[in-house]
């Protein structure tokens, strides 16, 4: 095939076409993503002027250019997610490589019941989390409960107030935090706080239960606040 | 010298003084305290808590804050959007690979860049 380097969307407009046809959504499928992705999906044109839904059948016949525009149109947000999970920049480009040559592969099942970018993102997850469980990472402790443990819980005597950290965190700390999270808590608050999934799909694409889920979710919010704090409390010292 | 009755009733004030000790300190009198209030905070903080947790959360400016604090950090991570770009070397691998696979039809789109 003649391929060029990949280019995204140069154009914006009206609702994306697949999402008109995606009311009915498979229970397999991630609702609040698909949520997201209704809200804000745009008509999607290729750099070769044609429209996502048509680069997506040409595709399914195993157009290259066609593939290739859709890997520029979709290679951010795919590459974030494995970046965000693993925190690994190598293995990140190595399941972005491996989410795309799925999707080339399986591109021809996607029936447009979800948006697009809806399914090529659970489809990227499984692949993450296919590779975590190959490594043996512990991705959820299965017998975790509700009940947090002693040093991940919240302080029950906190002294002197400091102050909420509301207006003080920019992007760069943040995503400097999550990346620092244990792999545990890193991968459930990716998935339900940036991702936009529900406890109950995330329970699902893990094998844990909707408990554990939010107990792992709220863990991670809270060894964020803790990190947040201190990132604060160290630049506010360096000033002085 | 105390009777068994004197016993008895001094063993009954001790019960009463206890229980009444204990129910205070886990927030009788239908008030929370802040360890049951942050016990159930994974389900209070995304679907919202019931009147008498609410009414701890008025009352009680430690759990504020961290609710706040938690909330916050949920709202910043939805504003985080993929702004980084894989390397190129990415896109070359699916290349090589599906050529080896033999995947990859001739192009039938002509590109109008």
């Amino acid at each position: 095939m003649a391929i060029r380097k990949p280019v995204g969307p140069v154009e914006e407009g009206q609702t994306l076409q697949t999402a008109s046809v995606a009311a009915p959504q498979l229970a397999s499928e991630p609702i609040g993503v698909a949520k997201r992705a209704f809200v804000t999906a745009p008509r999607k044109m290729m750099a070769s002027g044609i429209s996502e839904a048509e680069a997506i059948d040409r595709a399914k016949q195993g157009d290259g250019e066609c593939f290739e525009s859709l890997y520029g149109m979709h290679k951010r947000r795919v590459y974030s997610l494995c970046l965000r999970m693993t925190s690994n920049t190598a293995e990140a480009e190595d399941l972005t490589q491996e989410a795309f040559l799925q999707l080339y592969r399986k591109i021809a099942t996607f029936r447009g019941e979800s948006a697009f970018s809806t399914w090529l993102h659970r489809l990227a997850v499984n692949v993450v989390l296919m590779h975590l469980r190959k490594k043996g990472l512990p991705e959820v402790s299965l017998q975790e409960t509700l009940e947090p443990a002693e040093e991940d819980g919240p302080k029950k005597d906190i002294g002197a107030q400091d102050q909420v950290l509301a207006g003080s965190i920019d992007r760069v700390n943040l995503e400097r935090a999550i990346e620092s999270l244990p792999p545990g808590y890193r991968i459930i608050f990716v998935l339900h706080d940036i991702e936009g999934y529900e406890h109950n799909e995330i329970a699902e694409m893990m094998g844990c239960s909707i408990g554990n889920s939010k107990s792992q979710l709220h863990k991670a919010r809270m060894k964020l606040r803790d990190l947040l704090k201190f990132t604060r409390a160290e630049r506010a010292a360096t000033k002085r | 010298m105390k009777t068994e009755q004197d016993v008895i009733f001094a063993m009954g004030r001790h019960a009463s003084t206890a229980i009444t000790a204990a129910v205070q300190t886990l927030g009788g009198d239908n008030q929370m305290n802040c360890a049951e209030f942050q016990r159930d905070l994974p389900l209070i903080i995304d679907s919202g808590g019931t009147e008498q947790q609410e009414e701890h959360l008025r009352n009680c400016e430690v759990c504020r804050d961290l609710v706040s604090d938690l909330r916050y950090i949920a709202d910043q991570a939805k504003l985080l959007v993929p702004m980084l770009e894989p390397s190129p070397k990415v896109w070359d691998g699916i290349e090589e690979r599906l050529k080896l696979e033999g995947l990859v039809k001739p192009t039938h789109v002509r590109r109008s860049l």
